[in-house]
Order: C-alpha cells, then structure tokens, then sequence
C-alpha cells in the first residue's frame, strides 16, 4: 500500500495555474524524485503536502486513510516533514531551540530547560551526524550542516515521510556525499523520501522511482532501473511543445551579423565564471539555465548590481565597468528583473508614475514634472505595449501580472537603451500579454537594439532568439545557434549532462 | 482611489473634532461661542505653526521609509544661535541685515545638521531611527554646550534682537511662515520629480534602485529639508519666547511624527501627502484647543490625545 496518495492537486497562482489536476504517490522506505522544468510545479506539490501551501483541491491520503492538511501542524501530525530549500531555521536561536520550537513531540514546560532539551535532540542529532554543542547558535553552522540539522528537526517529529526541496543546491560535492549517505540510511529504516530536484545525475544515483511533472500536470512516474536520463529529459520537455509558438520567421540577425554592440569577455562575479559571448546589434541573444546557473546574475553584473572581479565588458566598442544601475542605465543598458514585484514595481504608485519613473529627467523643466509630456509618451508606450488598464492613473497594483509587465517594460521602453536585459519576462502571465511581449522583442530587434532573453521557457527561447547561451553553475555550457538547437540539448547542457557543449566560450 | 478615501476620513475626522469644539465651546459674556472667535481660530493656527513646519519635512522624511527624531533637538540649536547672533551682532549694519545674517546663519547649521544625518544615512546605510537618535542627542549636547547650558535672553528694547523678536512673533508672520512653508512643500511632493523620487523610493527602495534613480542624493537633499525647516521653526521659537533656549524643543519629534501618522502617512514609507499632515496638525490643534477651553486637565489631554492617535491610524488601516 502507498504510504502517501495525492491526487487531483490543483493551485492557481493569482489566475496561473501552477498545478494542474496533479498525482502522486509514495510508497513506504523509497526514494522518489520529483522532477520537472522550472515552474513545472515540483515545489509546489512539495508544499502542498507539507501543509505550507494550500491547495485549490486536492485529494490526499496517508496510510490509504484520507488526510487534511490544511496546515505544517496537521502535516507533523501525520509524520510529513520537509526541508526547505532556503532552510527555514532560525539563525539566532540554538541549535537545541530550533529543533524544538514548533515541535508537537517536545511537551513545552514554560521554562527554557536546556538539559532537557539536550536529551531530546541527542539521538536524533547523532543519526544525522551532527556533533557539537546543542546551545550553538543555528547560524554558526555550515550550510551543510544547517541541512543536516533541519533533517534532524524533521526526525524529532517523527517524520515517515520527508520532503527534500532542491537539497543539493547549495551544497559542495563532499557535503553532498554525505547528504547521500544518509537518505540511504534513513531509507534502510523505512523513512520514505520526496527528492525535488532537477538533476539528472543525482536522481539516478539515489531515486527508486522518478515522477515528472510538465507545466502542473503528472507526466509520468518511472522506475529509475528502468529508464534513461535522455528519456526523462523528454518527458520533462515534452515531444509536442514546439508547436506552441512556431519558431516564426527564423530571426534576420543570424544570417546578417550587425556591429557588435556589447562584448563581454571573460567576466568574473562571485556567482559568474569566465563568462564570454558578444550581442550585436538587432540580435535577440536568449539565456538558458536553471535557477541558480547565474543567469540573472549575468543581468546582475551587466547592470551594475553585482561587482566584476575580473573581465572586461565593452559597449559599442568602450569599455565599461558599470558600478551601479544608474550608471548602467546612463551607459545604455536597461533591465527588466525577474521579480517584478520585489524589483521592478512602486506598487502604491500610478500606471503613469509606475511607467516614467526611470524618464523624468527629460520630462521636466526646473525640476518641475511636465505632466503633458509624461502622459503623452506614457500613453504612446502603452498603446505600442497593447497595455489593458482602466486609467493611467489605476495604482498599478490592480492589474493583472501580464500588464505589470508591460508597465515595467514601458518604463525601458521610453528610456531607450540600446542593451535590453529582460529577466524571464513571460514568467506568470497569460498567453495574450506573452504574445504582446514576443513582438516588443522582434519589434525592439528590428529597431537595432540589442537585446537578452532569459527565460525558464525553451521554447520560448527558440521562438525569439537567433542565438542561446546555457549557463550551467555560472559558467557558459554551450552557445547553440537556435536554427540548430533543440530542448533536448539546451537542457542537456543545461543540467550538465555527458554531450559536450559545442561552441562554447 | 484608497489615497482619497484616506484624505476624505481625516478630512472627516477634523471635521468631527471642529464640530464637537463647537458644540462644547464654553460661552463669552456677549453670548458668542469663544472656539469660534477669531483670536482663538488664529491662536490654534499660531501654535501648531511650530509643529506644523517641522511635520512637513518629516512628511519626506517617513515617506522615504525613514524616520527624523532630532527635529527637536536641531530646534534647540537654530534657537541658541539666533539669539547668539542677535545678542552678540555689532551696531555696524543696518538692523534689517544683521538679522537677515543672524536668520540665515542658524537656519543653515540646522540644515547642515540635518544634511550631515541624511550622508549617514544614505551612505554608511545605519537605520534612520539610530542616526537621527544619535544626533538628537549629540546636537542637543551642542546647543547647551554653546549656551554654556543657560538661556540667551532678548530684551524688550530697542536693540536688534528686541526688534527681530517684536517681528518675528506676530501671529501673521508666524502662521505666514507655516502657510508659505506648506504651499512649497505641497508643491515639491506632488509637482516635482524629487517629491516623485521622494515617494518611489519610500515604496520600493530596491526597485528605485533598479530604475536608476539617485537614492542617496534625494535621501540626503530630504534630511536636509527637514533640518532646515526645524531651523526655521527654531528662529520663530526664539522670537515668540524671547529667548534661545537649548532645552528647547523636547519631545518636538514625536509631536510632529504624530501630527504625519495621523495624517494618513504610512510610516514605512511610500504613502502619505502634504495635506494629509496638514489636516493631522490641525486635528491636534483643534483638539488640545478644545480641551483647554473646557479647562480639562492636561494630564487628561495627553491621553486623549493617545486614543485619538491610535484611532486615527486605525481607521486608516481599516480602509486599505
């Protein structure tokens, strides 16, 4: 019998569907790698389990009996623990303290009782390999050995079911070893384990079985003896997807090479290594990778967020050290970030004053605002963007994701810079707005601009871009030219897989 | 749309309050309702004048997500110098210029010490609240270490401190000063790209950040602005007292933060207007008017004042 049976998952993120109609089940002591693309839903599914996302509608059953979980309490109390990818641990509080705070198996006294509470977490420490004093701040330890203590947590409250979200992520190879050694263990004694992650090799390594999720849907759940990492690959890309958009008109600035506009060579950031590729003029230049490959923070280092350690960047033929965003952004490059509520949007702020923010120095006099000219450039933009709002006074808080885009956009839009950074633009919003946002792109292309396209979408890549850089742990894994690229390889090279990158650096 | 609704429930609450002062406004001898005499309509305005200066630069202040405890303490400082300046001026110029110097002179060190707690701010990136607490106490030390702790007092003669002080405390050119002061501010916040760079940044200083704008600049330029203003106030408490008094000013901030908060300013930052805080002065005027006239005990008037603050912000949350 499944110790754990989900079926008919469904979530909407404000109106995008994260999961849709999904399944999955775990059966007692084994590994079960839960693997996708990004946004494919894994994370989600993850916590939906776990009781820290709520589902729209699910059906969950642990031990065949129907389950509830509206909450992380009601998931302990049924034995689910999970570990968090940012590792949700208190770094100001003990060791001793994290493991018991929250913890329905550690009866509270009123009273901080530190022997007590060393006598509760001993054994669970050892079993994980944590020496060490239980009064250490969690914020002293070592990533790894941060993990190791939430998986001990997880133990302490008697967890038969343990959720790993992207584990590995942070970890060197030696801590990941170990990180191995101890699923292995804790499977010998029947603990079952959800690995989320997206790479290949560690899956076939440590996972009994593999369920592949595609954009919220259940692909599929395979036995790992039985199958390939190239077949899981497709099914994680899907066979039919290049027909959702139809790489239109192969892209002109492939065949006929304009002047080169940026040259990066060899950069170095803290996140970015010996990274080198030129954009020319009218050329859409995609970026591939995965989350953490370094592709924002190749957008980083463009834009003067993040220090170069060494490497030059050279735009329109001079060199440029960009120091901040302002100073990027008067050399000519603009960028669209990933997040753009946390990065991009003044969210108590107007459509208008959302959309200007970055052009006021050309839209006043003295200081004082030119309101005219501001609503009529801003009006213009948004007529170019095909921007739906009910004023342009609206806070740009009541529009859909797909129109905060364009609004973020139509700030870049009226600035006019010549290199375009657009930070996965697409990520969250509806089929028309994308659209909308292809054609800026081909439009901006036409216009001689240069622009980069990072996007956890493949096929998006391959519609708009001549050319694909992959970036694989912050260094460049492949150049594909996108007549000759597939999904296939760019999540080869990707997730680093044996084919060798071709063409890169 | 919420920012009107917002503006409309103080504008109401003030109302509420001018209605009820009204209504329990004690009698004079001719019958006629003593709140609504117009000594007593432009003494409310003379005394939140004070207040009513230093809450507007602290408007920019909280709206950029920061916050300005030594307005009071700049007020001590711009009080002892004017009257320093006056009392200490040689009889070489004319009276006119040498107190245009003496203003001048102490408005300018309060804005250099409001400038120099915007650079920490902006630059070494200490919170506002542990800058602006530091130079409360520091600047205060200042001003009673030029006094050599002891009140600089003005005559009542023909001197030029005397004059500047018989000029400087009429009702007009009091309540002109805050009047004049509100209309430029109002001004600089909602017509000018820095009251713009002011709000966005209060909003999102991340995003601020990625649209290129000068953050430290405008942070600067704002702790500047309300040094200066508390400045200014500092000169007409000098004239309306006689006298520079380094212990001047205490508690100033928390007045003037409060007059903001109940103007429907968020005080992390991003959301707030000019005549939100006008309209949050006066409701504080009004009602410790109010009160006085009743002859309340202003022991209770504090606390009324505290339900009416929290109230106020209350409702305003409730709405958005």
């Amino acid at each position: 019998m499944n110790i754990l049976e989900a079926s008919a998952v469904t979530k909407h993120f404000g109106g995008v569907a994260a999961l849709r109609n999904a399944s999955f089940s775990l059966r007692p002591g084994e590994v079960h790698a839960l693997i996708g693309e990004n946004g494919a839903g894994k994370s989600t599914l993850a916590k939906i389990i776990a009781g820290s996302v709520r589902p729209d509608s699910a059906s969950i059953a642990i031990d065949g009996r129907p389950a509830a979980i509206r909450s992380p309490q009601d998931a302990q109390r049924l034995g689910i623990g999970i570990i968090y990818q940012e590792l949700d641990l208190f770094r100001h509080l003990t060791v001793g303290e994290n493991m018991v705070i929250g913890n329905l198996h550690f009866r509270e006294s009123g009273w901080v009782d530190f022997r007590r509470m060393e006598t509760f977490c001993r054994p669970f420490l050892d079993q994980v390999g944590l020496s060490g004093n239980v009064r250490r701040l969690a914020g002293s330890l070592s990533i790894a050995r941060m993990q190791l203590l939430a998986i001990a947590r997880a133990l302490s409250m008697n967890a038969r079911i343990i959720l790993m979200d992207e584990p590995t992520s942070s970890l060197f190879d030696d801590a990941a070893e170990r990180l191995f050694g101890l699923i292995r263990e804790l499977k010998g004694r029947g603990v079952s384990i959800v690995y989320v992650s997206h790479k290949m090799d560690e899956i076939f390594r440590i996972c009994d079985r593999a369920t592949v999720l595609r954009d919220g849907e259940t692909i599929a759940t395979v036995e790992i003896g039985a199958t390939t990492p190239d077949e899981i690959i497709c099914l994680m890309v899907g066979r039919n997807l290049t027909g959702r958009g139809a790489p239109s008109a192969a892209y002109p600035g492939t065949s006929d090479p304009g002047d080169p506009l940026l040259a990066v060579d060899h950069l170095h950031t803290s996140k970015l290594k010996d990274v080198s590729f030129q954009l020319r003029r009218g050329e859409v230049l995609g970026v591939a990778g995965l989350v953490g490959s370094g592709r924002s923070e190749l957008g980083a280092a463009l834009f003067g967020l993040d220090r170069i350690r060494s490497g030059a960047i050279r735009l329109r033929g001079s060199p440029l050290q960009p120091a901040s965003p302002r100073h990027a952004m008067r050399s000519g490059i603009g960028l669209v970030p990933e997040d753009r509520r946390l990065e991009g949007l003044m969210m108590n702020m107007s459509v208008l004053e959302n959309g200007t923010l970055a052009a006021l120095p050309r839209m006043q006099s003295l200081g004082f605002l030119r309101a005219g000219q501001e609503r009529r450039e801003l009006a213009a933009a948004s007529r170019q963007l095909a921007l739906e709002c009910a004023s342009l006074q609206a806070p740009v808080a009541t529009l859909s994701g797909g129109n905060q885009q364009k609004v973020l956009l139509a700030r870049w839009l009226l600035l006019d810079p010549d290199v375009l950074f657009l930070d996965d633009p697409t990520r969250g919003i509806d089929v028309g707005a994308k659209q909308d946002i292809y054609r800026i792109i081909d439009e901006l292309a036409r216009a001689g601009k240069g622009i980069m396209l990072v996007s956890s979408e493949l096929p998006e890549l391959l519609r708009c871009c001549g050319r694909i850089l992959v970036l694989c742990g912050g260094s460049l894994a492949a150049v594909y030219d996108a007549k000759e690229a597939t999904q296939e390889k760019i999540m080869a090279s990707a997730a680093n897989l044996a084919s060798a990158p071709e063409g890169a650096g | 749309m919420r920012h009107a609704l917002g503006r409309a429930q103080s504008l109401l609450a003030l109302t509420g309050i001018i209605l009820l002062a009204i209504l329990i406004s004690p009698s004079a001898s001719d019958g006629s309702r003593i709140f609504l005499q117009p000594g007593n309509l432009t003494d409310i305005l003379r005394q939140i004048s004070l207040i009513g200066i230093i809450s507007l630069a602290m408007t920019f202040v909280i709206l950029t997500g920061g916050i300005d405890l030594s307005v009071g303490s700049i007020l001590a400082l711009s009080t002892t110098l004017t009257a320093m300046a006056l009392t200490r001026a040689g009889s070489s110029a004319s009276y006119t210029g040498q107190i245009a110097r003496a203003i001048a002179f102490a408005v300018a060190a309060a804005a250099l010490a409001g400038a120099a707690n915007g650079a920490v701010v902006a630059t070494v990136r200490i919170q506002p609240f542990v800058v602006t607490l530091a130079s409360m106490i520091g600047v205060r030390g200042l001003a009673k270490w030029l006094s050599h702790n002891e009140n600089i007092d003005i005559g009542f003669g023909r001197d030029v401190a005397a004059q500047f002080a018989s000029v400087f405390r009429e009702k007009a050119i009091v309540i002109g000063a805050y009047a004049c002061a509100a209309a430029v501010f109002w001004v600089l916040l909602a017509r000018t790209v820095f009251g713009r760079h002011v709000r966005a940044i209060g909003d999102n200083e991340t995003a601020a950040e990625y649209a290129g704008l000068p953050i430290r600049r405008t942070k600067v330029w704002v702790y500047s602005l309300s040094g200066l203003l508390a400045g200014v106030a500092g000169v007409l408490y000098t004239a309306e007292n006689h006298q520079g008094n380094p212990n001047a000013g205490v508690a100033y901030e928390l007045d003037a933060i409060a007059a903001v908060v109940i103007g429907g300013t968020r005080l992390s930052g991003g959301k707030g207007s000019i005549s939100g805080t006008i309209v949050g002065t006066l409701i504080m005027g009004v009602l410790t008017n109010m009160l006085r006239l009743n002859n309340v005990d202003s022991n209770v008037e504090m606390m009324i004042k505290a339900v009416i603050i929290v109230l106020a912000v209350a409702v305003q949350r409730a709405d958005s």
